[in-house]
């Protein structure tokens, strides 16, 4: 296979730095996805017209869809590069465009700093609590039914593909996001994770909680880990307007 | 300056859930409500001007009791009024990405926030044709006490204003329509896909049905002549004096 495969990369040298678009020509290999090839572009940095150039930087980590690292814009769609596969990725259109998510801070070219995806995780207390070191035993057994609704969102793999597909997920407003509202749910529902969990009601009921969805629902439709972000979105807004309505009454 | 905006600021971020929740409900209750009734009220122009002129007065027997004002600014006005204006502040607040992503509900979601601003439009349009334009210039304006030839006179004014209203009365039933099914969505009583979906057929169909109503009250005063009298004001009085029925409640 001669055949070369023509990647048009969108490119930015520095945080504050100016974006331009490069093209390169991959000779293609069966199977490829697109890490593979941006390690052909790093190995040789040699644009369309001859110019050397700077290798693109990219993230890559775990290269079997579960990390989450790689993801990115590729062909206007968001997904993981590892993912990817140049065959299908041609069936689309006939050249393969590249470019970071929009929705965060491009550190440089297709690497973004996802610190806002990872600060809602902290803001919605997405974890068990654990106050020591001591030996607490197994923890609280959970009905088989909460764990088959339980277990789908345990797969979430913070990349961001909800949230770059998300309109309601920009600078104006401070929506958590898709992925935390379904890890509050997931943590809701886990009984080691319920004893905090008014402290997440009040997140979903606060500013750019669960209202700040407007069921758009890309979420769930761009979701690799197809986790059923928005019957999540449906129960976060049930428990936050009763949660509201509570703790209304309770003062 | 600073100070002040951010107190307004953090008065925002303090009732955003409120507000968003708010929002959701006014649009079903009252404004929803009262668009229903609205449109059908004015196809009973359909059945005769007899029957549209009814309905309008059994509506005016509110005046009489001196609630007609009240419950035009409590329950119509105001809520309207708030879910328009903060509708809009929700809408500037979309990074609308259809283009990119041409979901179904990606293209609903949009078109919930075009519709919105057209029927705001609109809205704003029609309140101020109905009860200002009027005389003051060379137009028609709602009558209540001549109800069916004063309105088939407005909207028969240009057949830009037959074509706006068109337009305007689709959005705002496409806006109820897609509005219930998020509603439902938002309120957590529809969770599955499937019974979003369902819920989907349902509200589709309502939709349906009602721009039917609201398409049939728009053709019958487009095609609404008033019945050749030399007086219609006059003549209307003395009927209205001479009815019993118009006065029984």
């Amino acid at each position: 296979m001669a055949q070369d495969v023509i990647v048009h990369i969108q490119r930015k040298d520095s945080p504050d730095g100016a974006t331009y678009r490069q093209t390169f020509h991959v000779p293609y290999e069966d199977g490829m996805n697109i890490t593979t090839v941006l390690q052909r572009i790093s190995a040789q940095p040699v644009t369309d017209e001859g110019e050397h150039t700077a290798p693109v930087a990219y993230d890559a980590c775990c290269l079997e869809e579960v990390c989450g690292a790689c993801t990115m814009v590729i062909n206007g769609h968001v997904r993981q590069a590892c993912s990817a596969l140049v065959d299908n990725l041609l069936k689309e259109q006939p050249e393969i465009t590249l470019e970071p998510m929009t929705k965060f801070p491009v550190v440089r070219d297709l690497l973004v700093d996802r610190s806002r995806l990872f600060n809602a995780l902290k803001r919605s207390k997405a974890w068990v609590s654990v106050d020591g070191y001591w030996d607490r035993g197994s923890g609280p057994l959970m009905a088989p039914r909460d764990q088959e609704e339980a277990y789908p969102l345990s797969r979430c793999m913070s990349c961001g593909c909800c949230l770059e597909a998300c309109p309601q997920y920009n600078d104006k407003e401070d929506f958590i996001g898709p992925h935390a509202v379904s890890q509050i749910v997931l943590y809701n529902t886990v009984p080691a994770g319920q004893s905090i969990a008014p402290e997440r009601l009040d997140v979903l009921a606060g500013p750019g909680g669960i209202a700040a969805c407007g069921n758009a629902q890309n979420c769930v439709k761009v979701c690799p880990k197809e986790i059923p972000l928005t019957t999540s979105i449906a129960k976060a807004g049930r428990a936050a307007t009763g949660h509201a309505i509570r703790r209304w009454f309770r003062r | 300056m600073a100070g002040t905006i951010t107190s307004a600021e953090s008065a925002k971020e303090k009732y955003f859930f409120l507000l968003r929740r708010l929002h959701s409900l006014s649009g079903l209750v009252p404004v929803g409500v009262f668009l229903l009734w609205h449109l059908i009220v004015n196809a009973t122009v359909l059945a005769g001007g007899d029957k549209f002129q009814f309905m309008v007065d059994q509506i005016h027997q509110l005046q009489k009791a001196g609630l007609l004002f009240v419950v035009e600014m409590a329950f119509i006005f105001l809520p309207l009024a708030f879910h328009a204006v903060y509708g809009v502040v929700i809408a500037l607040s979309a990074d609308m990405n259809a283009r990119e992503y041409r979901y179904g509900p990606n293209i609903r979601y949009t078109l919930q926030r075009w519709t919105g601003i057209i029927a705001f439009a609109f809205i704003m349009f029609h309140v101020w044709q109905m009860h200002w334009l009027g005389e003051p210039f060379g137009g028609s304006m709602f009558k209540p006490h001549d109800a069916p030839a004063s309105t088939a006179a407005a909207i028969q004014a240009s057949w830009w204003f037959i074509t706006f209203y068109i337009v305007g009365v689709t959005a705002s039933v496409y806006h109820l329509s897609n509005g219930i099914w998020t509603a439902l969505i938002t309120w957590g009583i529809t969770i599955g896909q499937r019974a979003q979906r369902i819920s989907g057929y349902f509200c589709t169909a309502f939709g349906v049905a009602l721009l039917l109503v609201g398409m049939g009250a728009l053709w019958g005063f487009t095609t609404y002549h008033a019945p050749a009298q030399p007086d219609q004001e006059t003549a209307h009085t003395a009927a209205f004096v001479a009815d019993p029925q118009h006065d029984s409640h």
